[in-house]
């Protein structure tokens, strides 16, 4: 004849707060009955499920009466144990691979998906349809709400200005913003802004054309679409939504870019400004001047120029690179003086144009 | 007929220690860090189970029965149905405002503002009904039949009202949400109840309330009079001395007195609203004093601080210790009349309230 086993259990019905105490009964078979003074019932073992461990004792539940709780002691006698379904510690596939072992492939899954993560811009970015792009640049800025400054002669001045480094069948956008900060912006969806404050301290409209070649180079080179990911992905890990104008705008202007892509964006411009014979010796003499006053100057207009000139490379190196390509060669002028002052007007003469508003929030 | 009568002992227990307790809170550290917190919902469950299982009510241990499944589904469900369309939502405002409607703009930006506010209070009311629905006590649960939409409502007029006369009338408003919340709750067949009185804890909130304007009026006099007596101690220097001197001072009364009398307002307002809540005919308690309010969260200082922040693993330990340790609780319990709760439970954990991390009471 089998064995029998007796074991002490106290079980809930998980109808009512009754505590029944008695003996678990169990001779072999596939059910294990309990009987006490209070009642007695038969439980099939496949229906048992391991709850929890607590002081020195066994929680079982059933999953055809959720509430039932069966408790035994924890030194079970082996074959009654073998039977009972299975301690869990951490939980399904942890337990059966070991914490350990368990912890190293997390580990390097996780490192995997966060260098996946912290790469995703450069190697997603480009490859975002310029369509898309537009549709994004479209959707977060529009037409900057009638704050770009325009006027018949102007526009047209910078449209002839913007052929020369922009040679493409669809061209950017490209326009002058009315903020006086010595800057330039390349938005999403293909949208180049020069901010007033950088016209009117531009010598030659040579400058201008190295600016806005620079600049166009970013969108060319999907630099934008490359730091909008970048910049989305860090604000998702710093859940920091930002509100209002003038963050948002100094946000996008402050995106930055590697050093890699200012040098593409740098490269961009001299082979179009080669290839359109304008003169890179005035966007030289430009870096010249913010090189010199970003170490010399320390008041008023400088820190807009510091802001613009500590995301780049050393303008001093940029403006040897575009000494270098002008050399032994000679240039036409890129616009007529009358064109040159129609830009530098621009801001003046419009009537319409709006204030940025910076100080709304 | 089966009847506890438990005003002999205490009615809640606790028998944990926090070597065991490190045996779960520091592998579940290892394997929230490796999987870039995604663990720590399991982590939760983990520890919850342990706190849960040493913690003795009358005669039983309490059992947690959630998952780390179903709080990680809460939280999934809380980025789809909140985040993405908060973020969304501060998406259109930014382009409104980049197109110059800054009114519509902001008045969108709001939006988000006052719908965080609202899903506090629904927040704190379904963590409340999901830890009671998740705990069982002799194979019975409780919980809630109510969604907490309309405590969510409750918890906007409120606070907004308790703060209208000068803030006056927060204690009303902190009483009064918690009256509320606990009526709404219910374990097995019986419904909680609570009848905190705001005028028990008013005199205490005073205190808090009008120490910053004494002391303010004090560190004027004191100011005058540590000056005058470092001048007459040492002239000009003395003066200065004397100045230096108080403003520490003061400034040690703003962190730490401050912080002491508000510990005080909050020992006194948890005395008063569990010694306010009822079951049935089991009356509550909590007896934790100020003392022993500051001596626990200078415990946790310590531990964080000498651990070098890993001891913060062991606050939810202390914290459960500290409330089991001082919840009393007398009456009688008609164990035949204690039948399984019939509330619906809820299928999704709380994510809510991970979210905006705040606690259910």
């Amino acid at each position: 004849m089998e064995d029998v086993f007796h074991q002490p259990a106290v079980w809930y019905d998980g109808e009512s707060a009754i505590r029944h105490e008695g003996e678990a009964h169990w001779d072999g078979s596939d059910t294990l009955s309990l009987r006490g003074f209070s009642g007695s019932m038969e439980v099939d073992f496949a229906d048992l499920v391991y709850g929890e461990e607590r002081g020195g004792e066994l929680v079982y539940r059933r999953s055809s009466v959720p509430d039932f709780r069966l408790i035994l002691p924890e030194d079970l006698p082996a074959g009654l144990a073998a039977k009972l379904p299975a301690k869990a510690i951490y939980g399904a596939w942890i337990d059966r691979m070991g914490l350990g072992k368990a912890a190293v492939i997390l580990g390097a899954a996780s490192v995997a998906a966060v260098a996946l993560f912290m790469t995703a811009p450069e190697w997603l970015g480009p490859r975002v349809p310029e369509s898309w792009e537009r549709n994004l640049g479209q959707a977060m800025v529009g037409d900057m709400g009638g704050r770009l400054c325009h006027t018949p002669a102007g526009d047209a001045a910078l449209a002839k200005l913007l052929a020369k480094v922009d040679p493409a069948e669809e061209k950017v956008r490209a326009g002058v913003a009315n903020i006086g900060m010595v800057n330039a912006v390349a938005l999403p969806g293909g949208q180049v802004m020069l901010f007033d404050g950088l016209v009117q301290d531009a010598e030659t409209p040579e400058e201008l054309a190295g600016v806005l070649g620079h600049e166009v180079g970013h969108v060319r080179e999907r630099h934008v679409m490359t730091a909008l990911l970048r910049q989305f992905g860090l604000s998702i890990l710093l859940s920091g939504a930002n509100s209002g104008m003038s963050e948002t705008l100094f946000g996008l202007a402050a995106m930055g870019y590697s050093r890699d892509a200012e040098r593409e964006a740098d490269e961009f411009a001299r082979k179009r400004m080669a290839e359109s014979d304008v003169s890179p010796l005035g966007a030289a003499s430009f870096f010249e001047r913010i090189g010199g006053d970003a170490e010399e100057d320390k008041g008023g207009e400088a820190n807009a120029v510091i802001g613009w000139v500590s995301s780049h490379p050393d303008p001093r190196e940029r403006a040897k690179a575009y000494r270098a390509a002008a050399k032994g060669k000679t240039f036409g002028p890129v616009l007529t003086e009358a064109e040159f002052q129609a830009i530098k007007t621009m801001c003046e003469e419009d009537p319409d144009v709006e204030e940025f508003d910076f100080g709304f929030f | 007929m089966y009847q506890e009568d438990i005003q002999a002992d205490s009615a809640f227990g606790f028998d944990g220690n926090w070597k065991d307790f490190a045996k779960i809170a520091l592998p579940n550290l290892l394997l929230t860090l490796v999987t870039l917190g995604i663990y720590r919902f399991w982590a939760t469950t983990r520890e919850r189970q342990y706190l849960w299982s040493h913690t003795r009510f009358v005669d039983e241990r309490l059992e947690w029965t959630g998952t780390g499944k179903e709080l990680f589904v809460g939280f999934l469900l809380v980025m789809l149905l909140f985040a993405i369309p908060v973020f969304g939502i501060q998406f259109v405002a930014q382009a409104l405002i980049l197109r110059g409607y800054e009114a519509a703009g902001a008045a969108l930006g709001i939006l988000p503002i006052l719908a965080i506010f609202y899903l506090t209070g629904v927040a704190r009311f379904r963590a409340l009904r999901y830890r009671l629905s998740r705990t069982r006590w002799r194979g019975i649960r409780g919980g809630s039949d109510d969604q907490g939409l309309g405590y969510g409502l409750s918890y906007m007029w409120k606070t907004f009202v308790g703060y209208l006369p000068l803030g006056l009338a927060i204690p009303w408003s902190m009483t009064s949400l918690w009256n509320e919340r606990i009526s709404k709750m219910s374990f097995g067949p019986y419904r909680f109840e609570s009848d905190a009185d705001p005028a028990n804890v008013f005199a205490r909130f005073l205190l808090f309330y009008l120490s910053p304007i004494i002391f303010f009026i004090g560190a004027i006099i004191a100011g005058a009079t540590g000056a005058l007596a470092g001048y007459g101690l040492g002239g000009e220097e003395g003066m200065q001395v004397g100045i230096i001197g108080i403003t520490i001072f003061l400034l040690l009364f703003f962190y730490i007195g401050l912080g002491l009398i508000a510990v005080a307002f909050y020992a006194k307002f948890y005395r008063e609203v569990v010694g306010s809540t009822h079951w049935k005919d089991l009356h509550f308690g909590f007896e934790a004093s100020t003392m022993d309010w500051v001596k626990l969260l200078i415990g946790d200082a310590l531990i964080v601080v000498f651990t070098l922040g890993l001891g913060f693993v062991f606050l939810s330990y202390r914290h459960w210790k500290f409330m089991v340790t001082h919840l009393e609780a007398g009456g009688d319990i008609l164990l035949d009349e204690l039948t399984q709760s019939t509330t619906a439970t809820a299928r999704h954990g709380e994510g809510l309230l991970d979210a905006f991390d705040i606690g259910a009471f």
